[in-house]
């Protein structure tokens, strides 16, 4: 099932050479595009036009930022792009890694569990809560699951909210500890720390999502996605194999909300509403489902237009002086503006910015479907 | 959304024994809300469920749609009408009605055509997720639409129907609750009808069920889509209008959970199918009035979502289930 | 979180009263009590272009307020009026020469991501103001939870925060707002002009049941922190004097119908209603819909400064606009001196170059930038550079010595950051008012004496 791509049959190039040595080693080649990444990225900021946005500094402050959500795309890409189950309520266990961590290491709770055993501790404890809610609901068909991710992602902030006994129900929870590293403590004021861990925990979840996508668990994925009767008379336990997508999507969140609390050093439950759980589905869909590097770039883009260039228009339209633009308050139309783009991006590109190889050619010969319902236009002339 | 006269013995059925434990629960008072309530879910889960039956898209956009139409209501009455206050005659009280739901409901359904148009026929062969990422950025932009043109403060509806009770069984009811109730029903059995008795609606239900075949047998589909967005919007706008009248304010931002519990209802019921969707409004609305009388309104929400994972797990196709049947 | 939203309102409102008694003549810019520098900052528009040479400290001539609010999307109603408010006093400043000569922009950062106020953002914007040397001062934020973010940032960079609109306790008073100023305990780096619930919602609750004499309540709070928070201190307060509180709900923002609450409450024949949020997170709608339950037509409803917002009828937004004849018999109580001494011109200024009344918090606003203006005329005496005229601002408006007049009164902070002499003003509505459109008249003020004094 692997051999999908077409062979290509030019003469070898260097460049040809080089693709297919990153081919065969490929979590070297992922290493170390990460590490170009997190070198290039401070310097091109450096660059002018960039430079006149904001300093060195916010821009790898945005980067971490930045990196939450890539981990959350990576995450969910597992569960909707590689399993093809839909998945609405992902920012729920974004949310449980948050206040796992809050609850691990705040003056609240009086506790003060060190940073790095919590990651584990988040990402453990979304992935058995994904397990909980995967094990009764994942024979649903298609559709039907996602509507019960999106009930499971308005009842987890409900309860956050309600339980304020708990939690502090809508006041959240401040004061969060910081990361320390034998000794060196993690600041505010100091955003290269904080940059140099996400990025590493980028690289490892990376290099560890490329390896699962190849191993047998991988492909009994995409089996899945593909037909699920079919993977099932192959003799795949469709339930076991999916449960485990759920539980390590699950995981990758609880991750992400453990490294953004311990940044934001404040957590409400305000912040895990249907617009985070949408956003993130936004990025995979638009970074082309089912392919990683395309996903994390998915989310890189869309977190900049909507953190960065939105708020930033005015100063922009202002510094190059452009005719009329100026003068409109774009903060004001930044929601519209992104509700345009997003409409805009998907007639653009309905199968994404980088669709998968796999999928690309799916989408050539044929419209097929992520879910196991085939979509009712299928050779349909207009 | 097929309609055969003996199936309706079950949905039916169904819908009395809900009432009737509705009703021993809440007592007439809260009976008389949570029926206003579900009246409006109702409305707009009927557009969710028929978007759903045809094109297989969670229509996110479908809450702000609601929600457009309560401010265009809005606009014809104080703009076109003049209106702000009570009318007192009866007779030009059901005409400014009858008048303004109908412009409202035409109006809706031109618009809701025409997003179908713009943001989601193009993409009828693209990937399924494709349509429902434009489907939220279509709720974005309808959002700030309205809130650049009346403002993102809440706004005042003009509230025409005096605010008049009468005793039953011991309650006092508004009016304006009876011809909610009234005038969703006679909506919904209205739709019942156009898709069980007439060409286009038989030729809704051929495209729902099997949309190659629908076209080779002479249906034009982009038309029949076309027809099910309008309707779908002409019931929002018509929910968005009531729920105006009944709510006395509105605000840029009020479709948006609404059209989570209308889906939630249109889900319960068993999407595809629109009687199930009317009697998922229901439910829902009871559900939520219940929490309240027993002093959880805060849990209200979990409580909806709870209902509706609970009877997923246990009865996926919905209370009604589907009445297309399995596919593929 | 929110108490200042409906005390700006009220604020403005007040101005609006306070106007017709025609007193009021002060400059609309504070001017520091303490002494030092007096260098004429804010209206009198006839000392225009001022000759005076901004000092070295002034780099470019010209340094910034930055605003730090929710400005797009569902917020937008909270965030825009109140960042108006900023721009009003940094335009009249500018008209009358700048702060000794150097000229005042705002930096504006909007902390809604997808339309809803969101803590991460407003983190990430407290670092671009901090790392934007010119900004002297931040206007900010509307939201207690992204103040609880914002607040660590702000202390270890020095950078003063002013927040128009906060009021939850925790965000400033031990042991909670210790935590947040953890990096420099000593320096504190946030003031508060609003009044903390925990003097909001317990003098309504005497209100009710001391002046009113009603012994049992309803409560509905909103769900946010401001409603929940002035919900709770009213109850404890309500039931420490020997009243019943029939029923506690919380609605959130989202709710569409108000009638099968006031329904079930009605059922248990309160003789009064605690509205616990604000008009446009809900309870406009509660009063409008709570009315036509049986039961609930003529008992009193009181509300805190998000429901007493001083707006008359036929004003956008408003209560009364909103609610109708429902909105007779409403009571209010407002985190601000009714008698205000200055300011009188404020929302005549605001109505001229906004064209719009201002919004609720936009007076509050408007005090905060008056606060950073009074605490840069006084460090401009010594700053040297940027970096030492920022460090000037925030010790000088956190200085308890120090006091400021402005749209809100007279203010000064206590130890924590929060007013000294919070006041309460008692509003009812008055349905026969603004030619019978109904409007908030005056009943009676209080002040409180600082709880955190030593």
């Amino acid at each position: 099932m692997t051999a999908v791509s077409k062979p290509q049959a030019q003469s070898p190039s260097p460049w040809a050479r080089l693709r297919s040595s990153a081919r065969n080693h490929r979590s070297i080649t992922i290493l170390a595009g990460w590490l170009i990444i997190a070198v290039g990225l401070p310097l091109i900021v450096l660059i002018p036009p960039l430079s006149t946005f904001q300093p060195q500094s916010l821009w790898i402050d945005g980067f971490s930022n930045a990196g939450v959500f890539i981990l959350l795309a990576m995450g969910l890409n597992v569960v909707v792009g590689l399993a093809g189950l839909l998945d609405l309520g992902y920012a729920a266990f974004f949310a449980i890694g948050s206040y796992v961590y809050a609850f691990g290491a705040s003056p609240f709770t009086a506790t003060q569990i060190p940073f790095w055993p919590m990651l584990l501790v988040g990402a453990l404890i979304a992935a058995t809560l994904g397990l909980l809610l995967g094990a009764p609901t994942l024979r649903l068909r298609g559709d039907y699951l996602a509507i019960v991710t999106l009930g499971f992602g308005e009842i987890v902030p409900a309860v956050f909210l309600n339980a304020s006994s708990f939690t502090k129900g809508t006041n959240g929870i401040g004061g969060i500890y910081k990361p320390t590293l034998f000794g060196f403590n993690f600041t505010l004021e100091n955003p290269v720390p904080y940059y140099i861990t996400m990025v590493a925990i980028l690289a490892v979840t990376m290099v560890l999502l490329y390896r699962l996508q190849g191993s047998r668990l991988g492909r009994a994925w995409m089996a899945i996605r593909e037909d699920e009767l079919a993977a099932a008379s192959s003799g795949i336990n469709t339930i076991t194999t999916k449960l485990l997508a759920f539980a390590l999507g699950a995981s990758t969140a609880g991750l992400a909300g453990v490294f953004a609390t311990s940044k934001l050093t404040f957590v409400g439950p305000g912040q895990f509403g249907f617009q985070v759980s949408f956003t993130v589905l936004a990025m995979v869909v638009l970074g082309g489902m089912g392919n990683i590097w395309g996903v994390a770039t998915g989310a890189f883009v869309i977190y900049t237009i909507q953190a960065v260039l939105l708020k930033e228009l005015n100063q922009f339209f202002q510094a190059i002086h452009a005719p009329i633009l100026q003068n409109i308050d774009f903060v004001q139309y930044q929601y519209l503006l992104y509700g345009i783009a997003l409409v805009a991006m998907m007639l653009l590109r309905p199968e994404g910015l980088f669709p998968s190889s796999r999928r690309r050619e799916e989408l050539h010969v044929d419209s097929e479907d992520i879910s196991d319902i085939p979509p009712p236009t299928e050779a349909l002339g207009q | 959304m097929t309609v055969n006269l003996p199936r309706f013995a079950r949905p039916l059925g169904i819908g009395a024994v809900a009432l009737i434990v509705e009703y021993l629960l809440l007592g007439t008072q809260q009976f008389a809300n949570a029926l206003t309530l579900g009246a409006i879910y109702a409305l707009i889960a009927l557009g969710y469920t028929m978007v759903y039956g045809i094109v297989e898209l969670i229509n996110f956009a479908h809450g702000d749609v609601f929600m457009v139409g309560s401010f265009l209501a809005m606009w014809i009455m104080t703009t076109i009408f003049g209106l702000t206050g009570p009318v007192t005659n009866l007779v030009n009280l059901v005409g400014l009605l009858a008048i303004v739901m109908l412009a409202t409901m035409v109006g809706m359904g031109l618009i809701g055509a025409f997003i179908e148009r713009v943001a989601y026929r193009p993409l009828r062969h693209a990937p399924r997720l494709a349509p429902l990422i434009t489907a939220i950025g279509v709720s974005f932009i309808l959002q700030n639409i309205i809130a650049t043109a009346f403002g993102p403060s809440p706004v005042n509806f003009p509230q025409i129907v005096p605010a008049d009770k009468f005793a039953l069984m011991g309650a006092r009811i508004a009016y304006l609750n009876l011809f909610i109730v009234i005038m969703a029903v006679v909506l919904m059995i209205a739709l019942q009808v156009f898709i069980g008795r007439t060409r286009l609606g038989r030729a809704m239900r051929s495209t729902a069920q099997d949309r190659e075949a629908a076209e080779l047998m002479g249906v034009d589909i982009n038309q029949t889509i076309a027809i099910t967005f309008f309707i779908a919007a002409a019931l929002a706008g018509a929910g968005g209008m009531v729920q105006g009248l009944y709510a006395g304010s509105i605000k840029f931002d009020l479709g948006f959970f609404v059209g989570l519990k209308a889906f939630t209802a249109a889900v319960l019921g068993g999407i595809g199918n629109t009687t199930g969707a009317a009697i998922g409004g229901f439910v829902i609305a009871f559900v939520e009035v219940y929490a309240t009388v027993i002093g959880y309104t805060q849990w209200s929400e979990v409580a909806v979502f709870t209902v509706l994972i609970l009877v997923l797990v246990f009865r996926p196709s919905g209370l009604l289930g589907q009445q297309l049947g399995e596919r593929a | 979180m929110k108490y200042g939203k409906l005390g700006a309102l009220g604020a403005a409102a007040v101005l609006v009263l306070s106007a017709c008694s025609g007193s009021a003549t002060t400059p609309p810019a504070a001017s520091s009590g303490s002494g030092a520098s007096s260098a004429p900052v804010g209206s009198a528009p006839a000392s225009s272009g001022g000759a005076v040479t901004p000092g070295a400290w002034c780099v470019g001539g010209t340094v910034k307020i930055g605003t730090e609010l929710p400005m797009s999307g569902g917020e937008t109603a909270n965030g825009v009026p109140t960042e108006n408010g900023v721009e009003l006093l940094v335009a009249q400043v500018n008209a009358a020469g700048g702060v000794a000569g150097c000229k005042l922009a705002t930096n504006v950062q909007d902390d809604a991501l997808n339309g809803v106020h969101d803590p991460q953002t407003g983190a990430k914007n407290m670092q671009t103001l901090v790392a934007d040397a010119s900004v002297m001062g931040v206007v900010g934020p509307f939201n207690s939870g992204v103040a609880e973010a914002e607040i660590p940032i702000s202390n270890g960079a020095g950078l003063l925060m002013c927040s128009p609109a906060n009021t939850a306790n925790a965000v400033t008073q031990p042991p909670d707002g210790d935590q947040y100023r953890s990096a420099h305990p000593d320096k504190i780096s946030y003031i508060r002009t609003a009044t903390p619930d925990s003097i909001q919602g317990p003098s309504a609750a005497d209100y009710l049941y001391k002046d009113l004499g009603k012994t049992s309540v309803y409560i509905i709070d909103d769900t946010e922190t401001f409603g929940v928070g002035v919900g709770d201190s009213f109850e404890a307060e309500f039931k420490k004097l020997g009243g019943t509180v029939v029923k506690r709900d919380s609605a959130p923002k989202s709710t569409t119908d108000y009638t099968p609450l006031f329904t079930a409450a009605a059922a248990m024949n309160p003789q009064g209603v605690y509205l616990a949020g604000t008009t446009p997170t809900g309870m406009g709608l509660a009063l409008k819909q709570g009315r036509t339950v049986s039961g609930m037509e003529t008992i009193p409803f009181v509300g805190p400064d998000g429901v007493a917002d001083l707006g008359p009828g036929g004003t956008q937004g408003a209560t009364i606009t909103i609610a109708g004849a429902a909105a007779a018999n409403v009571y209010g109580t407002v985190g601000a001196a009714h008698d205000l001494a200055s300011g009188s011109t404020f929302v005549a200024d605001y109505t001229a170059k906004f064209g719009g009344a201002p919004g609720a918090y936009s007076a509050a606003a408007y005090a905060c930038a008056q606060i950073i203006v009074a605490s840069l005329t006084k460090a401009a005496a010594t700053a040297t550079d940027l970096a030492s005229a920022r460090e000037g601002v925030r010790a000088n408006a956190v200085n308890s010595a120090n006091t400021f007049t402005t749209a809100l009164g007279t203010l000064s902070f206590d130890k924590y950051g929060d007013n000294t002499k919070p006041f309460i003003s008692f509003y009812k509505t008055d349905m026969t008012a603004a030619g019978g459109k109904g409007d908030w008249v005056f009943v009676k003020q209080e002040s409180f004496t600082d709880p955190n004094a030593p």
